[in-house]
């Protein structure tokens, strides 16, 4: 079951920043990460920060202004 | 038959017809058309800056051109995706300003300076607002300008900034004369037309903001790889109205460049000033503050000196309208329209208390900051470095140290 963070509501840039803490902190035998989100400038900054340690990203729009994004650990 | 194109339509949300918020977006668009109106028939220069502002506020909307993203994502992230957005404004900006300026002062060595460019005098007061404002913006999550559009986009904590703003604003209003005694009256205004020649004051500006340019870059390099965003994919077209449609689309509902927005930007300021005066915000929003704490008995003393000072000074009030009251109206509206129109518009209220506090302390630092600094990033920043003048360089060196320490300060904020 893949863990998921709520970061709706949050100003900026604590959704990027809440995101990539929450990957820091997963544990090696977790691969994915869901991150819940309606503050569109993490869209352009979290697959930089993600790629940078090892997971990609993707978007899914679900509608009123909200994303849901997935992050997946790379396989090395 | 069903084509692929009108199968694409049916299955993407909100393309079938017209969407709610579109409804909504041409009913403030509507608004801002009766008050284009209203506003001509007072005074031809009120609907010009209503004009503006809507731009400017569409725009700024648009494109999330972010004045506090630039510089705080340079130091938190190594990205430096809205900074160059902000460089190549600053660019265009510059050769329209130059152009002008050289028409207004063909020679430049009479000591006359350009009568509405934002020339200001530097001292600690140009430094100490950088600073102020650069750590505000980063506290409160957005600048004075990006707070208003996203308070268009319905972000509560922006609100609470923008309220710090104007408190921010007024206690520099009681402040101003000791500055004005103290630092602002002796400062030099320092006008590089006067000692390059116009051409010569150009091309240094233009080789520091290319110098700029490729220290983001280096900065991008040395955090690791970059990863655009998520790009949409191209629409089907059969003919013309599918393809006006697609037009619409980009225009109105998906996100612009931020390159695309800095060059408009800066494109419009040039506009602005060839017509009239450089873009500016803050000095407005400081009128408008000074005018609503004497209604209630409050009013700062009269300030010193704002006279013989162009750009963002806190002038005394006047009355309800001045041009500029269109200008900030206008962005608000504008802003406001161009995110009903794109589906972006959601309260949006954090949970955590914490935020409540340091939007409105961030805004009161960069309210404060604005006020002695005479200009926020707008003003003093990005139609102080197209003004070809020192002040410009030396508020954004400050604005970048600012931000600097903002960015240590969110990291400790959880």
């Amino acid at each position: 079951m893949a863990q998921t963070l709520d970061v709706r509501g949050e100003i900026c840039p604590y959704p990027m920043m809440r995101t990539v803490s929450a990957l820091k902190k997963l544990s090696t035998d977790e691969r994915t990460l869901e991150v819940v989100t309606d503050h569109p400038p993490t869209l352009e900054t979290i697959p930089t920060q993600a790629a940078r340690l090892g997971f990609t990203t993707a978007v899914e729009e679900v509608g009123g202004s909200e994303w849901r994004i997935v992050l997946t650990r790379d396989r090395d | 038959m069903v084509t692929d194109a009108a199968r694409v339509r049916a299955e993407t949300p909100g393309v079938g017809g017209p969407s709610p918020n579109a409804w909504r977006a041409v009913s403030a668009w509507g608004l801002a058309a009766i008050i284009f109106l209203l506003a001509r028939g007072f005074d031809p220069q009120y609907s010009m800056f209503w004009v503006f502002g809507l731009a400017f506020g569409f725009v700024l909307q648009r494109g999330r051109f972010c004045f506090a993203s630039a510089f705080r994502d340079l130091f938190l992230l190594g990205h430096g995706r809205t900074m160059k957005g902000v460089l190549l404004g600053l660019a265009v900006a510059s050769v329209g300003f130059g152009i002008v300026m050289a028409r207004q002062v063909p020679v430049t060595t009479m000591g006359f300076d350009p009568p509405s460019a934002n020339v200001l005098p530097i001292g600690v007061h140009t430094a100490l607002g950088g600073i102020l404002f650069g750590v505000g913006m980063v506290l409160a999550g957005g600048c004075v300008s990006g707070s208003l559009y996203r308070m268009g986009e319905g972000y509560v904590a922006s609100w609470v900034a923008f309220a710090g703003v104007m408190a921010g604003l007024l206690v520099s209003a009681y402040t101003w004369n000791w500055w004005w005694e103290s630092s602002i009256s002796t400062g030099a205004r320092l006008w590089l037309p006067r000692h390059l020649g116009h051409s010569g004051a150009l091309v240094v500006t233009l080789l520091a903001l290319g110098a700029a340019f490729v220290w983001v870059i280096r900065l991008e390099h040395r955090a690791g790889m970059v990863v655009p965003g998520p790009r949409s994919e191209p629409e089907v077209s059969e003919g013309v109205a599918d393809d006006l449609r697609a037009l619409g689309r980009t225009v109105f509902v998906r996100g612009w460049p931020v390159v695309t927005a800095g060059a408009v930007l800066g494109g419009l300021n040039a506009l602005l000033f060839t017509a009239q005066e450089p873009w500016g915000f803050t000095g407005e929003v400081g009128r408008l503050t000074v005018g609503l704490a004497g209604f209630f008995g409050a009013t700062p003393p009269p300030p010193e000196g704002v006279g013989s000072l162009p750009g963002c000074v806190l002038v005394p009030w006047t009355g309800v309208l001045d041009h500029m009251t269109f200008m900030v109206g206008g962005m608000w509206l504008g802003s406001f329209a161009a995110a009903l129109g794109a589906g972006e518009f959601k309260l949006r209220v954090p949970k955590r208390p914490v935020r409540y506090a340091q939007s409105l302390g961030g805004g009161v630092v960069m309210g404060y900051g604005s006020g002695i600094a005479m200009g926020c990033t707008i003003g003093a920043f990005f139609s102080g470095i197209p003004s070809l003048a020192i002040n410009g360089w030396l508020f954004a060196a400050f604005l970048g140290l600012g931000a600097w320490m903002g960015t240590h300060m969110i990291r400790r904020i959880a």
